[in-house]
């Protein structure tokens, strides 16, 4: 698919947002700090709040919430989230 | 099959590679800044713009292109429109399918005293023409309609809501953002007093480009003020059209490339472009009817509508489907309440919001058939399990 390519690593943390503009933030701000992520579109559920959210490693939830606090990138809120359409993955 | 894109009422794509070409020869070849000096690199940009402007107003069928006021994009011109007419005491009337981008405005508005109705529509996105035209009153200044929802996909009457708005001596604001370069439009027939556009959709230019179509004799207080390369000898703003509202140096690049949309859109023909969105529609929709567990919204009809589709699917939610879709089929979609809360609330998909697909003039039939076994695929595995995710907040 090229350049619409998106990667397919699954993690089990997901980082809500007011707006998409914190989110791209926030990637890089993860990313500068050694942290992996990938931006999801938002889950209602979670977050009504923003269409994009940022997956990450649930465990390093406090490196994460720290790294974004030093950058002033506000966030929604910290979940685990597991979502039963990771079972997609890999069947198509 | 690779990437499918559906989401071409959000902003198109691809894009006429003539598009691009028009924007890489105007930035190599026409980089000067246009209307300030008499050099030739400034000719060169004046000439790409003045260009534009003219396919504009040959497409809207208004004619002095001098009322094409060049913005960012729609909700820019529907800024300076609605903040250009309305004062505290005007009263304005709108629709339950309008964008944000006419509602924040008016919810604005109505804090500085200007008095707000908006005409409720049905649950398949199409206006009560009869409450529409109870609306009005002495204070009327301005009617505000979108002439096709983003969300439903229905087409509004904007020519026969002009007309009402005209009998009670208000003026007609039209929102094209879904329909400039998707239907046909004509601002002379249509009695169309101010038209918004955006250029990045069905007019397949680039993002950063829009404009407002401004009848003649309809004043409108500028939204920004600033040099125009004209009149400079004096610091008021000029009181002629464009200059009066195309303060500081235009998007060049970017009218550039919309100029090169425009003139496809006008080669392939506005009618072809509409029966072929209407068609994939259609076709969709006839498709989706027949699998279990999917909900279509909007016009049943296909004259009434463009080439959008809303739909949710039973035992899942929107952001679920957008994302299998994108992950597992490679579908583009956009889902949730697609900036119209308004338009959600009328048809009764409020505030889950629903899955849009938004099909292009470069969409096929094929694509559509993917699509449809995609839905079934995903219908069944809702079916078949139970609701509910393992998150915690």
């Amino acid at each position: 698919m090229g350049s619409v390519e998106r990667e397919r690593d699954v993690v089990d943390g997901l980082i809500s947002f007011f707006a998409s503009q914190h989110a791209m933030r926030a990637e890089v701000v993860l990313a500068r700090g050694g942290l992996r992520s990938r931006l999801v579109p938002g889950p209602r559920e979670l977050s009504p709040n923003c269409g994009v959210a940022l997956r990450f490693d649930y465990a390093e939830r406090e490196k994460a919430v720290a790294l974004l606090a030093a950058r002033s990138v506000r966030i929604d809120g910290v979940h685990f989230y597991q979502p039963r359409t990771d079972a997609w993955r890999g069947r198509s | 099959m690779g990437a499918i894109y559906f989401d071409n009422a959000a902003t198109s794509w691809p894009k006429p590679p003539t598009v691009s070409a028009a924007m890489v020869d105007c930035v190599r070849e026409a980089g000067g800044n246009p209307g300030r000096s008499g050099h030739r690199l400034s000719i060169a940009a004046a000439r790409v713009v003045t260009s534009a402007r003219e396919a504009l107003a040959e497409l809207f069928n208004a004619d002095d292109p001098s009322r094409i006021v060049f913005a960012h994009n729609a909700t820019h011109a529907l800024n300076l429109a609605l903040h250009g007419t309305l004062r505290p005491g005007h009263h304005v009337v709108t629709t339950g399918l309008e964008h944000n981008s006419v509602m924040r405005p008016l919810r604005h508005l109505e804090t500085l005293g200007v008095e707000v109705t908006v005409v409720p529509c049905g649950p398949d996105g199409m206006l009560d023409m009869d409450s529409a035209r109870r609306a009005f009153r002495s204070n009327t200044r301005l009617l505000v309609a979108t002439h096709a929802s983003n969300v439903a996909g229905s087409v509004l009457p904007v020519s026969a809501l002009a007309t009402i708005a005209h009998e009670h001596g208000a003026l007609a604001l039209v929102d094209a953002a879904q329909t400039a370069g998707a239907i046909p439009i004509d601002v002379g027939h249509a009695e169309v007093d101010l038209l918004a556009f955006t250029g990045h959709k069905s007019l397949l230019g680039p993002t950063g480009t829009g404009g407002l179509y401004v009848r003649s004799g309809v004043a409108l207080t500028p939204l920004i003020r600033g040099g125009t390369g004209s009149a400079s000898a004096h610091e008021t703003q000029p009181d002629f059209l464009p200059d009066a509202h195309e303060s500081g140096t235009l998007n060049v690049a970017g009218i550039a490339g919309l100029n090169a949309g425009v003139r496809f859109v006008r080669e392939t023909g506005l009618g072809s472009i509409q029966a072929h969105e209407q068609a994939l529609a259609t076709r969709f929709c006839d498709g989706a009817r027949q699998i279990e567990g999917v909900s279509l919204y909007g016009p049943s009809s296909a004259a009434d509508r463009t080439g959008v589709v809303s739909f949710t699917i039973a035992g899942t939610t929107p952001s679920e489907v957008g994302l299998l879709l994108d992950d597992s089929f490679g579908i583009m979609a956009r889902t949730g309440l697609h900036c119209s809360p308004s338009a959600h609330k009328s048809i009764g998909t409020f505030p889950d919001g629903t899955v849009r697909f938004s099909f292009g003039w470069f969409n096929t039939a094929e694509e559509i058939d993917a699509s449809l076994v995609a839905l079934r695929e995903i219908a069944t595995w809702a079916a078949s399990n139970a609701r509910g995710t393992s998150w915690t907040a």
